[in-house]
């Protein structure tokens, strides 16, 4: 009785927690119409000390990052529960719910972030938010609606965790972990809806050039559209995508890290076994959604030079050219430490051992397609300089800079990073199917032609116009990294689908190093997030609503690089301190736990 | 105890140095202002941390290195800003007007783009500033430090510092811009680089307003289509074989007209972004009206010999010029200016105009010879610096040297005395010679001195306009005009995939 007592004292200060940030943000977001309009005369009013931008930015990058959290961590939470229904494995069943306990205190925080944000752009952009609600305005009501959706149902999803186990109570349990999904995701493309508006304010033409059409006059800048039109402008629906793949990247790489600090801290070896695995399966949840990431941006990135082109060749080519090589830089350093966990991952596998042979060319290849993808297309350079190096391109390095190369090793890095993990896979099991030897060469001809093959494009795509290699040489490469992924993968589960395990996985056998990498990853993927925002943010340039509403503003400017990565840095140092609280929340309580009395022992003493 | 203490000491002073480098904080204020940097003394006390500490704080540490390693990426790169300031209500103060005047250097007034403020940098298109301050009131004689940067800012073709051509755009001109305040803040923030800021408020040499209503009134230039002047400027003119534009290519296999050589010559990335359109028409129609510094050929004689190459530097005393041998390898050679060899002037007119620096000529009433380097000069007069004193010399008053040849082929040289249409009178060796006009073969020619010049040319074609038709010209016209700072689009649109 003392734990049933001590567990409800704690979820009641949850829900008036939950509570106090639901009625804060339904509050703003509600009067949010009203407030601005009477605001009409105040175009902008500074934010004491750190300026309004300093602060809207601050306030929408945490709110971003705790929400990409808490839409990412339940989707793979019903994954992972559905797998322990499957598998019976009640260790599933307990990492998901372990998850969901960490979305809790996420999700209120998010919500403050979110009330946070929306108090600083009502205070200090009033002319800004007056005219996105008078576009926008029943979407807001639709917002408030699926928040009062998802709250609800993610206090039922977690709560009911406990109660609702068997078989025809767990169907519903996962219902309500789909339906806690579909809220989060809705509540996302909504809010998408209002910030792609500002970067891309048009309506996709009709094919095959997708012209623009303008949703304002002109002349007065008045919205003529309908709202659907304004929603579903050019980026919104790559950005959704986009945002939604790198939420489950996100998600998977922030539980990574809080296992790693869990397996860190652990003093028993259940303790470490668990995080362990759940580190492993956080790092391959983050895998899952990095590998396609590139694809969505790509997407993202031409939708945004169909609707003007001067924008996108801002964001690749001029003022955030540099910052695709410092993402270059953190991408490499992902998918590096990815395969740095995988391989670290088999020395606790008996029998992993026999690939580390591979190890030097995998490491070789991966180490040398970064270089690749970090070397720039043209340096800025003084008249000796250029002379010195015979032109604006480096003699020998300087094809590498252009993105038929880059595009040639981004697909390898992926190969490589497929094989790391399918050797993983492969550790301490023996096929028992009589074609092995022969399946192992299938596989790796796949591999030596797939590869061939990409490199092949990619010379050729040296010589070929630009039109051609972009519309159809760079998508066969996606596509044939893609096809080796799924063949190879329907080979090796018929092959291995009644092998013979060598050895079990020694969970809890991992260097300390190798949770270093976790949180690596999962500090890259925020910083990443941060740098990808600010791309995404600055390329409206000196405009609120691009071509519509001018900023003008103290802060109508894009600010150096430099400049906005230490931004980042401070924004990415707030967020950890609050995960780590968090997470030191879920310490501390297990602690509490661990130090409570047994039930038995509260009922021996008749303790009511 | 003791460990503890080296423990705590090391992990404050890591969060310490931490926020000084995200905050730009000056170099730790003890010893020399080169002592290590923040982000330096970060790394240090991060590593230590992580060595000392166990779990909690050795994880914060890497955390931190982690995000300072970004950072620290992000700082070493190019990068570039749109930033201005609002300064309708500036304080008049000395530190408002240098902070307002720093931002506006490096951002809407992008002077940054060609002025450095670094001796050590390379040399940039237009000279480098450091210490302009003290140094504005030692650059034109008899004119004071802030006058000669009110001057060089709103026009700045009326003095050009040796070796820089006439590229600066005034400022307060589209595309810049800047306002009369504004100008005000980056000439308080060029006085603070060594000298002292005087904020006494001054008479803008030029009337911004009435200026303004000019530039609109010219006629519209752009008619021409952009992406044609693209392939104007890649395929038809071939600029690309010199030129930089981020994110152009140069197709593959393409081959120059005979006698065109490949030169380095200027990034027209952001042409359009500093330089007005009426700038632009001139470069491409007439090269040699302004050349960029480090981009025009020279050809000068010393000792004899011949050189010619691309002009990199110049000061008061000597230049650097790059060079190519007959293997195609270049150097850069510096020659002093008192060592060029000085040449016959046939006419004394337009001395400095033809880039004459040095002057050396034979007076008819003394026979004294006055040599040194030309101060000014007009219809009557020119004045010499000769030693540390002037000296006005009348164009009428110096001895004439005159060459001819005649039939049988000799090369008769001596003072002129006289001329007409039937002979010509000459003082050869002490002795007067008359030489019927009837007799001569070629000349004469006239030597009336000997000067020193430095004539700087630009390796640019000139015959485009002959080249091209009206349409082309247009076509490129509108392209150039379209580099704001941005890059060629369908290369751009390549690199596109790595989009996030």
């Amino acid at each position: 009785m003392y734990l049933t007592k001590h567990l409800n004292m704690s979820q009641s200060k949850n829900r008036l927690y939950f509570f106090l940030g639901l009625f804060v943000i339904y509050l703003l977001l509600t009067v949010a119409t009203s407030f601005a309009q009477d605001q009409t005369d105040t175009e902008y009013r500074p934010f004491p000390l750190i300026g309004s931008r300093s602060a809207a930015w601050i306030a929408a990058q945490l709110h971003l990052l705790f929400g990409s959290f808490i839409l990412g961590v339940p989707m793979f939470a019903v994954v992972i529960e559905f797998v322990g229904m499957k598998t019976k494995d009640k260790r599933y069943d307990k990492m998901a719910q372990e998850f969901i306990k960490l979305c809790m205190g996420a999700f209120s925080t998010t919500a403050l972030m979110g009330g946070v944000l929306v108090f600083i752009l009502i205070w200090c952009y009033p002319k800004v938010m007056n005219k996105l609600s008078g576009i926008f305005g029943p979407t807001m009501i639709f917002y408030v609606i699926l928040f009062f959706g998802e709250t609800f149902t993610l206090y039922l999803y977690s709560y009911g965790w406990d109660r609702m186990q068997g078989r025809v109570s767990k169907m519903w349990h996962l219902f309500l972990g789909v339906l806690l999904n579909v809220f989060g995701t809705a509540i996302m493309f909504v809010s998408n809806s209002w910030l792609t508006y500002q970067t891309s304010p048009a309506q996709m033409g009709p094919a095959p050039d997708h012209a623009a059409i303008p949703l304002h006059n002109e002349e007065t800048g008045e919205f003529i559209g309908t709202l659907w039109q304004a929603v579903n402008n050019y980026t919104w629906m790559p950005v959704n995508i986009h945002r939604l793949i790198g939420n489950i990247a996100f998600g998977g790489a922030i539980v990574g890290a809080y296992a790693a600090f869990r397996f860190l801290v652990a003093k028993t070896k259940e303790d470490r076994a668990h995080y362990d695995w759940m580190g492993y399966t956080g790092n391959f949840i983050a895998l899952c959604g990095l590998i396609p990431l590139p694809f969505a941006g790509y997407w993202l990135g031409r939708e945004i030079y169909m609707f003007n082109n001067t924008m996108g060749i801002n964001m690749m080519g001029s003022l955030f050219s540099w910052l695709f090589i410092i993402q270059a830089v953190m991408i490499g350093v992902l998918f590096i430490g990815a395969n740095y966990y995988l391989w670290s991952g088999m020395t606790r596998i008996a029998g992993g051992e026999i690939y580390a042979r591979f190890r030097p060319y995998m490491i070789a290849i991966i180490v040398i397609s970064v270089a690749v993808w970090m070397t720039p297309r043209t340096l800025i350079m003084s008249p000796t300089e250029m002379a010195a190096m015979g032109g604006q391109n480096h003699p020998l390095v300087g094809p590498f800079g252009l993105m038929t190369a880059k595009n040639t090793v981004v697909n390898l890095i992926i190969l490589t990073t497929f094989l790391s993990f399918l050797f993983y896979r492969r550790s301490g099991k023996t096929p028992t199917v009589g074609w092995r030897k022969a399946g192992n060469i299938v596989i790796a001809a796949i591999f030596g032609l797939a590869v061939a093959a990409i490199v092949t494009i990619g010379i050729v795509g040296f010589s070929v116009p630009t039109d051609f290699r972009v519309n159809v040489l760079t998508p066969v490469q996606v596509l044939v990294a893609l096809a080796v992924m799924i063949l190879v993968t329907v080979i090796d589960l018929i092959m291995y689908r009644k092998a013979m395990r060598s050895s079990e996985i020694n969970w809890g056998q991992m260097t300390d190093r190798s949770q270093y990498v976790l949180i690596l990853l999962a500090i890259t993927f925020t910083s990443l997030m941060g740098l990808m925002g600010y791309a995404r943010s600055g390329l409206r340039e000196a405009w609120h609503i691009f071509g519509v509403m001018r900023d003008t503003s103290p802060d109508a400017h894009t600010p150096l690089l430099a400049d906005a990565v230490n931004m980042i840095a401070v924004i990415i140092v707030i967020f950890f301190a609050l995960v780590g609280f968090i997470f030191w929340l879920g310490l501390w309580g297990d602690k509490k736990k661990e130090g409570d009395p047994p039930v038995e022992a509260e009922a021996a003493t008749g303790d009511d | 105890m003791q460990r503890k203490l080296i423990r705590i000491v090391s992990l404050i002073l890591m969060v310490v140095s931490f926020i000084a480098y995200i905050a730009k904080a000056p170099a730790f204020p003890i010893a020399s202002e080169n002592l290590l940097p923040w982000s330096t003394w970060f790394f240090i006390f991060a590593l230590a941390n992580i060595i000392l500490w166990q779990s909690v704080v050795k994880l914060l540490s890497f955390a931190l290195m982690v995000i300072w390693f970004y950072a620290f990426a992000a700082s070493i790169v190019p990068e570039t800003s749109t930033a201005t300031i609002d300064i309708g209500d500036i304080e008049r103060t000395p530190e408002a007007f240098i902070e307002a005047g720093e931002i506006i250097f490096n951002g809407k007034g992008k002077c940054n783009t060609c002025h450095t403020l670094d001796p050590s940098a390379q040399p940039g298109r237009c000279p480098d500033l450091t210490d302009i301050g003290t140094r504005a009131a030692t650059q034109q004689p008899g004119k004071a430090a802030k006058e000669y940067l009110i001057e060089s800012t709103y026009e700045p073709h009326k003095f050009l510092v040796p070796g820089y051509g006439n590229i600066m755009p005034p400022v307060w001109k589209p595309p810049i811009s800047l306002t009369e305040l504004e100008i005000e803040t980056v000439i308080a923030f060029l006085q603070s680089q060594g000298g002292e800021v005087d904020l006494t408020e001054f008479e803008p040499p030029v009337d911004i307003g009435s200026a303004e209503v000019v530039v609109e009134e010219l006629p519209p230039l752009l008619t021409g289509d952009v992406e044609r002047g693209k392939k104007v400027f890649v395929e038809g003119a071939k600029c690309i074989a010199c030129h930089v534009v981020a994110g152009v290519e140069q197709p593959a296999g393409q081959t120059l007209d005979e006698g065109v050589e490949v030169v380095a010559a200027p990034d027209l990335t952001g042409i359009a972004g500093l330089n007005s359109l009426r700038y632009i028409e001139e470069s491409v129609l007439l090269p040699n009206a302004q050349i960029v510094s480090g981009y025009g050929s020279i050809t000068v004689k010393t000792g004899g010999a011949t050189i010619q190459g691309t002009l990199v530097k110049q000061d008061n005393e000597k230049i650097s010029v790059r060079v190519k041998d007959a293997a195609g390898n270049e150097e850069e050679r510096t020659i002093l200016l008192s060592e060029l060899d000085p040449e016959p002037i046939e006419e004394l007119a337009d001395l400095t105009g033809e880039g004459y620096f040095w002057i050396q000529v034979t007076l008819a009433d003394t026979g004294a010879t006055v040599s040194g380097d030309l101060v000014e000069e007009d219809d009557e007069n020119i004045t010499l610096q000769v030693g540390g004193e002037t000296q006005i010399v009348s164009k009428s008053n110096v001895k004439v040297q005159a060459t001819l040849i005649d039939y049988d082929e000799n090369v008769i040289v001596g003072e002129l005395v006289s001329e007409n249409e039937d002979e010509v009178t000459l003082i050869v060796d002490g002795e007067e010679q008359i030489i019927d006009t009837f007799d001569i073969d070629e000349g004469p020619t006239y030597s009336r001195a000997f000067g020193k010049r430095l004539v700087v040319t630009s390796p640019m074609p000139n015959n485009f306009p002959l080249l091209l038709s009206v349409s082309d010209m247009s076509d490129l016209l509108a392209y150039l005009a379209s580099l704001t700072g941005a890059t060629d689009a369908i290369a751009a649109e390549e690199a596109e995939a790595t989009a996030e």
